[in-house]
């Protein structure tokens, strides 16, 4: 009987077997590279103690950002404000909603309340806000546009590249200062942006470190 | 900046969460507990406020229960942001707050600023507004607030037998002494305390004595500072202690005084004295001041010296004698105490040359010179003294005599008689530790069992203890209520910066509990408060604040001035004891035991910091260990002198035992003995410079019982006191020397960790030394020594541009290595002054307190692991002639502080694989911790050998398991890591395992004043940061300002001014890596006169000499520095070394 399969067919399963290899090491290297996130933290939408909305709070109720991070202009930190602070307007408005009990309570237990952390550096990272919010960095750049989030959620990397990206060319997002806790403030068009950041990094000498040791200590 | 809070009782969460800051009493929720909440935190918190102790613990407490949620899967952890519940006043979170407080010394406090981060204490540094000390401090002070977190620590009160005792217990315990003792006037009651200045203390014991006129008060240090006093007191009549203005002093001569770096005033000392050594250029170079000691061991005083003589302490007041009549005599004083003098000093066996041109030289600037005797010396030593600098016109100049408070408490053996007589029915010890370090003879610890009850406080479980009958367990200075006084007098709080961590109490709690008042919630606050009022008369809450803000009362100091006795030759040559003078001669048979408190534990307080035990010490550069100085003489006797190679009996050779041996020190161990049968054993070290028959020892070691430290896990003799004890040499007649003693030699050795193996420069241009006089002449005879003299010119073409052109554009020396661009507008350099830094130790300890380096115990250090980023190298020198294999018996020495030089061409960046240490735009050599995998190649690579690797995790790890590894106890898991966590500084890495570190200028306070700035400048170009915004930790802390740091592309700035100076240079400036630390060549300032003149410093001699410049010399070297004619023959002329010291035995 003559050989039903031509030599070749031995090799076949094989080649086979290589190929469907590579198609599928290429496609899902080409899905992890292109079509996943940067960075995983991303998206992160905790489930928060209380429902706290900054939509509300600042697009409605025109609260400035410095009503509750106090010390955002003043320390590396920008603090998560103590129920003290809430209770200043919450001690007459909804003073007994169901939903600001956690508040109530940290307030009248001396306990704090467990918010979740969103915004998170590594802890070799010495991120600084006062060194940016007082040199015309806006919240928005980092944290995304806050004002308008009902409920808040990681709007952007915070990779280092994320940093560098700023730090390489400051002219394309440095602000007014007094902008600079104005979240819905747009430059009128990319030049306007550029001319404009472009003088403020000549005025104001503008220089922000691209060495390690600007930020790992 | 009154403090007033109340304490919230503890929530669900914090009763949750780990327990170790609270007591067993209330984990069972104990109906006493609540009882005596109050008095549980009685003092007056940091301001902080309420965000305090509890806040943070709170935080912590909540964050290790949600760890537990978060890590059990492969989910990103959660975490947890915990605000406030009220937000507290002045707390920013994130930024330190600064408090002013004093750090209590017997005979004088220390001012300092405390900065806390969250409420807890991170670091001490000097207050500037105290400004004799100018914001520094010492190293003790450094390293006190790692006692604060020590685990070892007492929390809670102990009965005899350990049982803890309840605060309840504790309170009922001093009422009912109180109750007792007020009835029947004090009668049967003895304390026995520690000299203190607070004058709070002082009021509390005299109302006290009021209502218990028969109690017996008695006060007892082991290194005590009341020769001086009393001889004063017999001439004069009162209380008066002298106070040394070393910076008007142009000659000093020191008799066996450690005066610059031990002593309860060695800041003022130092500082003053930097300031008159201090030169800024060669016009100022005649103005330097001389330094003349006589002393029996090597004392960083004596190092310092630009004549040196070596005398046997007990040879001492004959030589003092000698040397005041000369004075007296030159100065032409009183001519008949000058010949009492003289006849006392018949018996001293030195130079009289010696004697005469050094008092000729005081005498010739009178009213610029000084006299400073040991503490430890006679009585009669310092009335003469007196004398001497009453002829030198010293009074007013370069001494003062301070009017001390009247202290009516006896002395120890008063109180140890009434003990054996059995007098005393309760012994209340506040403070010390009597039964280890009472002196041997009196036998205290047999004494106190007399006593019906002991009650004693103590920081620690300790010796005394062991003996009472209830431990109050104490509170650290940095958490309580207090006050004190410099030691010019100077009146200065003593603030709480956080709640008691534990159970504790302080001193003044105890007293005023004994008096029948114990205090409240406020600790002593109001005490303090009313003090300060009787004190300035000032009531109102304003001066009060003031007075805590600023920290120090200056114009409230001790008066001065000291009636002169009107008797002739102030009655001294009457008062004086002959038999103090008589001057013993010793021998290899009779020798002479010097006993001085230790670089390490001190008196054996600090016997479980870490940081001070690892520490080296600045002249052996021993650590965790007290051992045997013996001269290189004696060594020769004891035939323990290393030598290479040995051979036995049976003809085979052998590395000597006494030497170093894999870079560990094998000393042989000895056995002392004195007449009266007592003995101690311990290693031999042999120490250049010691006076032939002294042996020195150090105390604080040896301790029977205290905490894991000062019991090293790993130590051979596993559960005993790390090193050995010399309190049994201790006599109450005398207590820091000993005589007739003998040594042998025992067949074992002993393992010393001594961080520095080879103490010569081998003739090479490392430290760079000239006479005053020379450098007058010849300003640039730096530029002249080195490799870089002879060698094509480091900057080629650049070299005639100023520093600050050449430290940023520039061609880079023609390198191959793609070099870093410097272009940020500020660009970092550091200098430091050879010619004024003392040696004392505060900048390694300050560095290892603001950069979180860890401890690694002495095993660790045995491999020569060390993790000090500051390194004090210690150099001994001899001259050329000296033979190359003997232990020099005489020699100068010559210290420099080394650290990463921030190389601008770094040869460790070069081979880094990774590139985790690379340059940054502003001149720092910067390590990324996080991209180091530890090759080691740049350690390597160091020229200087100055980075550090973390070969364990020495911060997880706990110590004595780091071999263990990840099966060893998780350190960050005990309770103890989470006191000693408290004290790391938040704005440093703490690094871990297989990383490299060392000195990063303080990165971080350099990062931080740049931020402060840009918050200032906001929208303006006013970014620059300030010279003198930015000190780093050393910097600041350093007693003579030798250490400068700042911008050297400023010409304005301080270090470029230091930089400019013609005495700078690098180290190894031939490698062409161009160190942004470099240094100011050290001077001498030697007496032409004096018989141990030499023409040129040892180390310089020893340069010339191998550089074969004393040949004849001038060709074939490059133009820099040697183009100029040479202005002086002497610098490259043959060294006219006279041989040093004249034999004194």
């Amino acid at each position: 009987m003559a050989n039903v399969f031509p030599k070749w067919a031995n090799l076949a399963p094989v080649k086979v077997l290589i190929g469907l290899t590579l198609i599928l090491g290429t496609v899902v290297a080409g899905v992890t590279y292109y079509a996943t996130p940067k960075y995983l933290r991303v998206g992160y939408q905790p489930v928060q103690p209380v429902a706290f909305d900054h939509s509300l709070h600042v697009t409605q109720l025109g609260m400035d950002c410095r009503y509750c991070h106090t010390f955002v202009d003043r320390s590396e930190h920008s603090n998560v404000p103590a129920a003290s602070v809430c209770m200043n307007c919450h001690n007459q408005v909804l003073a007994n909603d169901a939903k600001l009990a956690p508040i109530r309570d940290s307030y009248n237990s001396g306990e704090p309340v467990p918010w979740v952390k969103i915004h998170n550096t590594p802890d070799y990272v010495y991120f600084n806000h006062s060194a940016h919010v007082n040199r015309g960095v806006s919240c928005v750049h980092c944290h995304g546009q806050i004002n308008e989030m009902e409920t808040v959620y990681h709007a952007k990397p915070l990779s280092m590249a994320m940093c560098l990206e700023c730090h390489r060319n400051p002219e394309n997002f440095i602000r007014p200062l007094d902008k600079v806790y104005d979240l819905t403030w747009k430059p009128e068009s990319k030049q306007a942006q550029l001319e404009m950041g472009e003088t403020f990094v000549h005025d104001w000498d503008v220089n922000p470190p691209q060495s390690c040791s600007g930020c790992h200590r | 900046m009154k403090r007033k809070f109340h304490h919230p009782e503890p929530t669900e969460r914090e009763l949750s969460g780990p327990r170790y800051w609270r007591s067993p009493d209330e984990l069972a929720n104990a109906p006493e507990f609540k009882e005596t909440l109050e008095r549980e935190f009685p003092e007056g918190a940091s301001e902080a406020s309420e965000q305090d102790r509890r806040q943070f613990l709170k935080l912590m407490g909540a964050s290790a229960a949600f760890a537990g949620i978060g890590l059990t899967g492969c989910r990103m952890p959660r975490r947890y942001v915990l605000p406030y519940s009220q937000q507290p006043e002045r707390i920013i979170p994130g930024v330190p707050i600064y408090y002013a407080t004093s750090f209590p010394g017997a005979y004088g406090s220390t001012p300092i600023i405390v900065e806390t981060h969250d409420a807890r204490p991170t670091k001490i540094e000097g207050n500037p507004s105290y400004l004799a000390y100018g914001g520094t401090t010492d190293g003790f002070a450094q390293a006190s607030i790692l006692d604060l977190y020590d685990p070892d620590r007492l929390q809670v009160s102990v009965k005899k037998g350990g049982a803890p005792a309840s605060d309840a217990e504790v309170a009922t315990a001093l009422a009912n002494l109180s109750k007792k003792f007020s009835g029947n006037k004090g009668s049967g009651l003895a304390l026995l305390l520690q000299p203190s200045t607070s004058p709070t203390r002082a009021r509390l014991l005299a109302d006290l004595k009021k209502s218990m006129p028969e109690m017996v008060v008695a006060e007892y240090e082991p290194v005590a500072y009341s020769n001086p006093v009393k001889a004063l007191t017999a001439i004069s009549g009162s209380t008066h202690r002298p106070l040394y203005h070393t910076k008007n002093a142009k000659r000093v001569l020191t008799l066996d005084s450690d005066f610059l770096s031990s002593g309860p005033d060695q800041l003022r000392n130092s500082r003053g004295f930097g300031k008159a050594r201090a030169v800024k250029d060669a016009h100022e170079a005649s103005k330097m001041n001389r330094l003349y000691s006589v002393e029996s061991t090597m004392s960083l005083t004596g190092a310092m010296a630009d004549h040196r003589l070596r005398a046997s302490t007990s040879q001492m007041p004959a030589v003092a004698a000698l040397l005041g009549a000369a004075i007296i005599e030159q100065a032409h004083g009183d001519a008949a105490l000058a010949a009492a003098l003289k006849e006392l000093g018949k018996g001293a066996q030195v130079d009289q040359k010696w004697i005469d041109e050094c008092a000729a030289d005081l005498a010739s600037h009178k009213g610029e010179s000084l006299v400073v005797a040991g503490e430890h010396l006679p009585v009669g030593v310092h009335m003469l003294v007196y004398a001497v600098n009453a002829a030198l016109g010293a009074e007013g100049h370069t001494v003062e005599y301070k009017q001390l408070p009247e202290n009516t408490a006896v002395e120890l053996p008063a109180l140890v008689e009434k003990l054996n007589t059995g007098e005393v029915d309760t012994l209340v010890v506040i403070g010390g530790n009597p039964a280890y370090d009472a002196p041997a003879d009196l036998k205290f610890a047999e004494a106190a069992a007399k006593a019906k009850t002991v009650v004693y406080h103590s920081y620690y479980d300790d010796e005394t203890a062991e003996l009472a009958d209830l431990t109050v367990a104490a509170s650290h200075y940095l958490e309580t209520w207090g006050d004190g006084r410099a030691f010019c007098g100077a009146y200065m709080p003593v603030q709480p910066m956080i709640l008691p961590l534990f159970k504790t109490q302080s001193e003044l709690e105890v007293l005023s509990a004994l008096g029948g008042k114990p205090l409240g919630e406020d600790g002593a606050y109001e005490l303090v408060r009313a003090t300060y009022t009787e004190f300035t008369g000032k009531k109102d809450d304003i001066s009060f604040n003031e007075w805590l803000t600023i920290g120090v009362d200056e114009p409230d100091s001790y008066k001065a001035g000291m009636p002169t006795p009107k008797m002739a030759s102030f009655g001294i040559p009457q008062k004086l004891d002959k038999a103090e003078f008589k001057a013993p001669a010793l021998s290899e048979n009779s020798l002479e035991f010097r006993i001085l408190p230790s670089t390490h534990a001190y008196d054996g307080r600090y016997n479980n910091n870490g940081w001070l035990m690892e520490c080296p010490d600045p002249m052996t550069k021993i650590t965790w260990d007290n051992v045997v100085s013996v001269s290189p003489k004696m060594a020769k006797v004891l035939d323990i002198t290393p030598k290479p190679i040995r051979m036995d009996e049976m003809g085979q050779l052998h590395m000597n035992d006494n030497t170093f041996k894999l870079g560990r020190e094998i000393a042989h161990m000895a056995k002392l003995s004195l007449p009266d049968g007592t003995t101690i054993e311990g290693p031999l070290h042999i120490q250049p410079g010691l006076a032939d028959y002294t042996v020195v020892l150090t105390l604080g070691f040896g301790r029977r019982k205290t905490g894991r430290v000062g019991t090293a896990i790993h130590y051979p003799k596993e559960g005993k006191g790390i090193g050995f004890d010399v309190y049994p040499f201790v006599k109450s007649s005398s207590p820091s020397v000993a005589t007739g003693g003998t040594i042998t030699v025992l067949d074992e050795t002993f393992q010393v960790a001594n961080t520095q193996e080879h103490w010569s420069m081998e003739g090479r241009a490392i430290i760079r030394e000239a006479n005053n006089t020379e450098y007058e002449s010849n300003p640039e005879f730096v530029k002249a020594m080195g490799m870089e003299a002879h060698s094509p010119p480091v900057l080629g073409t650049a070299r005639k541009e100023p520093l600050s052109e050449v430290s940023t554009d520039i061609p880079r020396g023609g390198s191959l290595y793609d070099t870093p661009a410097f272009t940020d507008r500020q660009q970092w350099g550091m200098n430091i002054d050879l010619n004024t830094c003392t040696a004392c130790n505060a900048c390694v300890l300050a560095c290892q307190s603001e950069n979180n380096i860890p401890v690694i115990g002495k095993d660790q250090v045995l491999r020569g692991r060390e993790m000090h980023w500051i390194r004090l190298d210690r150099y001994y020198s001899a001259g050329p002639d000296s033979s190359t294999t003997e232990i020099p018996e005489d020699p100068q020495v010559s210290f420099m502080s080394m650290a990463c030089q921030h190389c601008e061409l770094a040869p460790c960046e070069q081979v880094c694989p990774v590139n985790a240490t690379v340059h940054d735009d502003q001149g720092l050599n910067v390590m990324a911790y996080n991209r180091c995998v530890g090759t080691r190649y740049c350690a390597n690579n160091c020229p200087y050998k100055v980075r550090r690797f973390n070969f364990f995790d020495y911060n997880k790890r706990e110590r004595g398991e780091f071999y263990k590894g990840p099966l060893g106890t998780n350190y960050d898991k005990t309770e103890a890591s989470q006191l000693t966590r408290m004290q790391k500084n938040p704005d440093v890495t703490v690094r871990m395992r297989g990383v490299m570190e060392k000195c990063t200028y303080c990165v971080q306070r350099i990062e931080e004043a740049k931020i402060n700035q840009l918050v200032k400048a906001k929208n303006t170009n006013n970014v620059e940061v300030p010279d003198g915004t930015i000190k780093t930790a050393c910097q600041q802390v350093c007693p003579t300002d030798a250490i400068t740091f700042g911008d050297i592309t400023d010409t304005t700035t301080e270090v470029y001014q230091a930089k400019e100076s013609d005495r700078n240079y690098s180290v190894l400036g031939y490698l062409n890596i161009r160190p942004r630390t470099t240094y100011l060549a050290k001077l001498r300032n030697p007496n032409p006169k004096m018989p141990d003149y030499t023409a040129q410093p040892l180390t310089r001699a020893e340069y010339e000499a191998k550089s074969g410049h004393a040949a004849g010399h001038g060709e074939g070297h490059g133009d820099n520095g040697h183009g100029e004619p040479h202005a002086s023959t002497e610098s490259h002329g043959a060294p006219t070394h006279a041989e040093a010291t004249p034999e004194h035995h």
